[in-house]
């Protein structure tokens, strides 16, 4: 699946100058299966980008396009289908559920598609180093733990794009290596792509194309 | 787990006041509706009269003895009554014109004869099977209803002839003749009883047997109104009475006192009933309130459920069937409440002498089944109104 941009300007932005390099205002295609670093430093709109491309938030000029499909015109239960199969996301804010254990939010998410066993997901934990927190509440974890729930649980979902906004902000390097690691194995298996979005450091990772906003 | 996300971190006292306050409208909404139904069926079937119906009469004064005032009604003053609100419907009672006198004839009973007073109504006011009341010229034999009184004057008479007394059943299936006359003709015509009445003193017949004795036998005598039938709404039998003082009409007491009756208790129930409809009312919309309250505590676990993927009829059907849950454990205690509070007032009308029927009444299961329906439709349309607002 393609992702178009065509000409997007999201409203908070439309009154900053944005450089001549920058994707806003200009038709870009995120191809499908390219992988894809989106660089950009505080307040150019990392946020924005990631909840415009997702259906998330509509306050834009321009369009975006899945293929042909313009996504105003998508209905809310095509969406689910979307955001179960298509699209998976890590939001800057995880909107992890801080109530429940580590492993009934994979459980919750993982329910939908039912991708991955039980076993698969206590080794994801495992691999990425918090394998004992499964029957952890989540919000008392430490945000770099959480960081790593919340990249698992979109792991767990079959996609063509993952989109991920600033996921490794609160990890260690050796952690960050360990998740893009997983990230580019899991998505190359799926013949899909992903769009991480960077204040600048690509963590030594071979992205098929640098965007910036 | 989405039930353990979204419903059990959450302050549950609200909702139980809400729960207690719906228990009880339920309960007395049951409660009035089932007694509303039994008080004004109360009295019905056992009469042959419709219901909420009196037979009414002027008042004999002594200026009406000495023929200062009339107590025959015009049509003018029938039609003044008929404009009343509170009226059903006013006919003239018909009464004959001719000599009539009644006798057994069947070999199976002593025979016994009688001068009677015959009376005609109109059938919209009794309560019996319209195919069994009529009849015409050529007819063998004439449909009556019998004063109890004398069935009970046959039956002293049958006792002291030293004959088996006779039930209703039996005095039904007993062949009657009448015989009309005036001074230079006489006819003798059969006659069968389809049904007793202790509210008029008079044998009634149909309308067209009491034309034509009036047009053969009357000899052009003038048909006087003395007693007029005055069918009340239901429940405003209060109003019927004050007219009647107002007009100075009487009626029979017991007439009066089963009207009084069904008056006072109906309206009763008709004000509990009402205020059960708003306590209902208020504790469902408290409810709705506090569906509305829970979708937006619950708001960034609803709008994160929408971003990773759950359909929002999933959730509008959670919190739907989490409603429906609770109202139909609300339901299913009003109801149990019901019961035990039916019997005592069971009881307390039979200790009063009141007997009415302890059947349960559909009606008022049918109301709860309503008000349930009514509250799933508005808990479904709430929910999804909250959940599309985080979509």
């Amino acid at each position: 699946m393609n992702i178009y941009l065509d000409h997007i300007m999201p409203h908070p932005l439309a009154s900053i100058e944005h450089g001549s390099d920058s994707i806003w205002g200009k038709h870009i295609i995120l191809e499908a299966g390219k992988r894809i670093a989106l660089n950009a430093s505080s307040g150019k709109g990392k946020s924005t980008f990631t909840t415009v491309t997702t259906g998330v938030r509509f306050d834009y000029e321009g369009q975006i396009r899945y293929d042909e499909q313009d996504i105003r015109t998508i209905s809310p239960s095509e969406w689910a289908q979307i955001r179960q199969s298509k699209i998976a996301v890590v939001f800057q804010d995880l909107q992890l559920f801080p109530k429940l254990t580590v492993g009934e939010n994979l459980r919750l998410k993982n329910e939908l598609t039912r991708s991955k066993t039980e076993k698969e997901l206590h080794d994801m934990l495992e691999r990425m180093g918090i394998g004992d927190k499964w029957e952890q509440q989540c919000g008392l974890l430490s945000m770099g733990q959480q960081q790593r729930v919340a990249i698992i649980r979109a792991l767990t979902q079959p996609y063509s794009w993952l989109i991920m906004d600033e996921p490794f902000s609160h990890l260690d390097e050796g952690n960050t290596q360990i998740a893009l690691q997983m990230i580019h194995e899991r998505t190359v298996e799926q013949g899909a792509g992903f769009v991480l979005t960077t204040l600048g450091d690509l963590h030594g990772y071979e992205y098929d194309l640098e965007l910036k906003l | 787990m989405l039930n353990k996300l979204l419903f059990k971190h959450q302050d549950k006292k609200q909702i139980i006041i809400a729960m207690i306050g719906s228990f009880l409208g339920i309960t007395f909404l049951i409660t009035s509706i089932h007694f509303l139904i039994r008080v004004n069926e109360f009295g019905q079937g056992n009469e042959i009269l419709g219901p909420n119906t009196i037979i009414v009469q002027k008042k004999v004064t002594t200026s009406s003895t000495l023929g200062m005032t009339s107590t025959t009604f015009s049509e003018k003053e029938i039609s003044k009554i008929k404009e009343e609100s509170y009226i059903e419907d006013v006919k003239p009672v018909i009464s004959n014109n001719f000599d009539v006198s009644f006798q057994t004839n069947d070999p199976l009973v002593p025979y016994f004869r009688s001068d009677v007073f015959i009376q005609t109504v109109d059938p919209s006011f009794l309560d019996v099977n319209t195919d069994d009341w009529n009849w015409k010229e050529g007819d063998t034999s004439v449909p009556i209803i019998m004063p109890r009184d004398i069935l009970v004057m046959l039956n002293t008479f049958m006792s002291a002839s030293g004959i088996n007394q006779v039930s209703d059943d039996l005095a039904m299936k007993i062949k009657f003749k009448f015989t009309l006359s005036n001074e230079t003709n006489k006819e003798w015509i059969n006659a069968h009883i389809i049904g007793f009445t202790n509210e008029v003193s008079a044998v009634l017949v149909p309308e067209s047997f009491m034309k034509y004795g009036n047009d053969k036998y009357s000899e052009g005598k003038e048909q006087k109104i003395t007693q007029i039938m005055i069918s009340g709404k239901e429940n405003e039998f209060g109003k019927v009475e004050d007219l009647m003082t107002r007009k100075g009409l009487e009626s029979k007491n017991s007439q009066m006192v089963v009207g009084r009756l069904k008056s006072i208790i109906g309206t009763l129930f008709f004000v509990v009933l009402g205020i059960s409809v708003i306590a209902v009312f208020l504790s469902g919309l408290v409810m709705i309130q506090y569906l509305q309250l829970l979708i937006s505590r619950n708001a960034y676990e609803v709008r994160t459920l929408l971003r990773i993927g759950y359909e929002p009829k999933i959730l509008i059907k959670k919190f739907s069937y989490y409603f429906a849950r609770i109202f139909a454990i609300v339901s299913i205690i009003g109801v149990g409440l019901f019961i035990p509070l039916k019997l005592i007032i069971d009881q307390v009308f039979q200790s009063g002498g009141i007997y009415i029927d302890t059947g349960f009444t559909l009606q008022s299961m049918i109301a709860v089944l309503l008000a349930y329906i009514l509250f799933l439709v508005s808990a479904y349309l709430t929910a999804r109104k909250g959940i599309f607002k985080e979509f």
